[in-house]
């Protein structure tokens, strides 16, 4: 193997060794700043939602179909299923599989925005709100948040007067087909204003607290509110 | 040897000299391959879920749909048994659950097939674990709890010992006297240089 002899060799050996290592260094740095751009995310960069709010968050991308995105599955028996009201509520309830698709339904296209920067627009949700189901169990005067409970443990939390609004439901179908088990089958929560995880899957219970109890992401470092137009993403 | 006394004080001196590098590249050497196991864990779950947004890293998705010959049994039963027998499945369903007049779900551990009994379309969908993948990713998320926290933060103490301790296995000019502490600022500048770049939280 050839070795430096001279001065000189070594000096030019050096400064490659330099200009190779610092080009590498700033590749790294920047690789993760590029952000691809595309047709469908340019188009909905130029819109605008009904409340005023540009249709896209910032950091977003839009893709066609919502991604599985993971988590530890529940049991996909319908028949086995069960939805628990409870907490600070006068009215407890609990209710099968059969009465939740007995109840009024709503059938909304809404925009949901995944955390790791992806974005579905439109995606039809048929479920029931969950504030037809706070109407009933009758949340306590003290009641401000709302806990989405999930399979093995899994929590989100949001605020009681977010989740009363009318497109926070309790979803068993997407896009007319019944809810996939990777999105969350039979049930799962929707709260398309927040960030993705927020809306529970293998949803098993709705407790209204009078205090606020963050979930399995928002104490793992994950932004407790979650606004994607703020780009709350990190606490 | 009458005047073998007169090398010993050069001995002394030198052995009152403590080289501390054997001890550290052995220590290194050692923690280095008990913490193989966990890094391949960590580092192909680490690798698996940092692209959560372009798959997923536990199951393989499936998603086909059939079509039935018409009409099938009225009784829900024998309309499930009749379509498992079209499609060619042998196993026992988990359940048959009638999920509205028109759709029938017969549920299995991984999968589910939503039967519409008035149009004959049968939609499969569920998930397969990816074994290996699943278990990786189980451990490092900590999604078991309990004794692994005390496991993960005793590898990221290893892996702590083996950044620092590897800053000082090289003596001279390869080592922190030159291209190591070069090497090791331009290490520690793409995190710097990133959250200066992307704003920072």
């Amino acid at each position: 193997m050839h070795k430096p002899n001279s001065e000189l060799e070594r000096a030019i050996a050096r400064r490659h060794f330099i200009q190779t290592a610092g080009a590498g260094t700033v590749v790294l740095a920047l690789g993760g700043v590029y952000v691809l751009s595309d047709a469908l995310t340019r188009e909905a960069r130029g819109q605008t939602r009904e409340d005023g709010r540009p249709r896209l968050p910032p950091g977003q991308r839009v893709i066609q179909a919502l991604r599985p995105m993971g988590g530890e599955p529940g049991d996909p028996s319908p028949s086995a299923y069960r939805l628990r009201i409870h907490g600070a509520v006068e009215a407890p309830f609990e209710l099968t599989f059969a009465e939740l698709l007995a109840l009024p339904q709503t059938e909304l296209a809404l925009d949901v925005h995944c955390v790791t920067s992806w974005s579905v627009l439109g995606a039809k949700f048929k479920g029931v709100r969950v504030a037809d189901l706070a109407a009933r169990a009758k949340p306590k005067a003290s009641a401000r948040y709302v806990i989405f409970e999930a399979a093995h443990g899994y929590t989100s939390n949001i605020s009681l007067r977010d989740a009363l609004k009318p497109h926070v439901l309790v979803a068993h179908q997407l896009d007319g087909a019944p809810l996939p088990r990777a999105h969350g089958a039979p049930v799962r929560a929707i709260a398309s204003d927040f960030y993705f995880w927020k809306s529970a899957k293998w949803l098993t219970g709705i407790r209204f607290s009078d205090h606020d109890e963050p979930g399995y992401w928002e104490t793992r470092g994950y932004s407790n509110h979650a606004d994607p137009w703020k780009e709350e993403r990190y606490a | 040897m009458p005047d073998g006394a007169s090398p010993e004080p050069a001995r002394m001196t030198r052995k009152r000299k403590t080289n501390f590098r054997p001890w550290l590249r052995a220590l290194h050497r050692d923690v280095g391959y008990f913490a193989v196991g966990l890094t391949i864990v960590y580092a192909t779950s680490g690798l698996a879920v940092n692209h959560l947004k372009d798959w997923d890293p536990n199951f393989r998705q499936v998603n086909r749909t059939h079509q039935l010959a018409l009409p099938l049994p009225s009784d829900d039963d024998a309309a499930a048994k009749n379509a498992l027998r079209a499609l060619g499945v042998h196993e026992q369903p988990r359940e048959v659950y009638r999920a509205s007049p028109t759709q029938l779900d017969v549920v299995f551990d991984q999968r589910t097939y939503h039967v519409d009994t008035t149009s004959g379309v049968v939609h499969e969908e569920g998930q397969a674990a990816r074994p290996l993948l699943r278990v990786a990713n189980w451990l490092h998320l900590n999604r078991g709890k309990r004794a692994w926290t005390y496991v993960a933060d005793s590898y990221a103490v290893f892996l702590l010992f083996l950044a620092l301790s590897g800053l000082f296995m090289i003596p001279g000019r390869k080592g922190l006297l030159g291209r190591g502490a070069l090497v090791a600022l331009l290490g520690a500048a793409v995190p710097i240089l990133y959250v200066v770049l992307s704003g920072g939280p």
